[in-house]
């Protein structure tokens, strides 16, 4: 897979506090927010059905199931975490068009959800979405 | 890497008693901070140098949390320890009950000496269920959820446009994000910032 530029948000999974108490250990029934964990949007045809990149015009996101490694880069600042996939997610088409950008660095539309463990490694969590790209090597 | 080992070791000083100040920590900007972290834990792995939960206990600068899986943590709060409360703060305004998730480096005792803390912190995303003065009414995984808007404070992103405190642009049925501050032990939060869709 070539490497793919989009949006880095997180969410939470597994057991936890507060309104995340009902998330549950995601797809895969794997996710825990303390693990090196994310959601991809092409797990399954039913996860594909909700997460629509394609109305984003997103190609070359590959269908990959749980435990499959994928590293994400923080476009801020070069930092890169890897992690499995444990859920199905981010809802891409609900954001089609969304661009963040730090300076000149940009990405556009969601294309992976990190747990805080994760995230917090590139990322302080208070930013709450990052430019990014996503790979398999 | 020197930069990551340099600050590893004055965390780890200033977790077990050394003079380290916030300047010593904060030469670097919060993005290259991240950057500068070194990780070997394996892609799905739990991270030993994370923790979340609740506070049940502070004690001086100790921070006494039950994870929510009951594991229990002993975080250490550093003069170079960053806070982040609904938005960068102090010690002194965190809770026993509140939330956290905590990233440092974990010592030898099993004491975590934290870097960065972040407290009652929510990323949740849900459906615009009605708009009040000052308040969102969020569907939420089929829960309520009470979204305040502090002024002064609460910012909005339309669609990836720069942040803005004007919330009117916001509508009833449409998709949003909302990074922000639990109020423990209620389905209430406050806004940092709220993400809209197009």
């Amino acid at each position: 897979m070539a490497a793919l530029r989009g949006e880095v948000s997180w969410f939470c999974c597994g057991t936890a506090w507060g309104p995340c108490g009902s998330a549950g250990g995601g797809a895969c029934g794997t996710c825990r927010s303390g693990n090196y964990q994310h959601a991809w949007p092409n797990t399954s045809d039913a996860c594909l059905a909700i997460t629509r990149p394609h109305a984003c015009g997103i190609t070359g996101m590959s269908r990959r199931g749980c435990g499959f490694r994928h590293y994400t880069t923080n476009l801020c600042n070069g930092a890169r975490i890897g992690t499995t996939i444990a859920d199905c997610g981010p809802q891409t088409d609900l954001f089609c068009g969304e661009r963040t950008c730090c300076g000149s660095a940009c990405g556009s539309n969601r294309i992976i959800d990190l747990t805080p463990a994760a995230y917090s490694v590139i990322a302080s969590l208070s930013t709450g979405l990052r430019p990014c790209s996503v790979d398999t090597v | 890497m020197d930069q990551t080992l340099d600050r590893r070791r004055l965390l780890a000083t200033a977790a077990l008693g050394g003079v380290v100040g916030a300047t010593a920590l904060g030469s670097l900007a919060p993005e290259a901070a991240f950057a500068a972290e070194a990780t070997a834990v394996a892609p799905g792995a739990p991270d030993p140098n994370f923790a979340e939960g609740r506070i049940s206990k502070i004690s001086g600068s100790m921070l006494l949390v039950t994870g929510s899986d009951t594991v229990l943590h002993s975080i250490r709060i550093t003069d170079g320890t960053s806070i982040w409360k609904l938005h960068p703060t102090t010690f002194d305004r965190v809770a026993v009950g509140d939330g956290l998730y905590a990233r440092g480096v974990r010592l030898p005792d099993g004491t975590l000496a934290a870097d960065s803390v972040w407290v009652n912190i929510v990323n949740l995303h849900g459906h615009v269920a009605a708009v009040g003065r000052n308040v969102l009414h969020l569907d939420h995984k089929g829960q309520r959820i009470l979204a305040h808007v502090v002024p002064g404070r609460s910012a909005a992103v339309y669609n990836g446009t720069p942040a803005v405190s004007d919330m009117s642009l916001l509508r009833v049925g449409r998709h949003v994000q909302v990074l922000g501050a639990w109020h423990p032990d209620t389905n209430e939060i406050d806004i940092a910032t709220v993400y809209a869709a197009a």
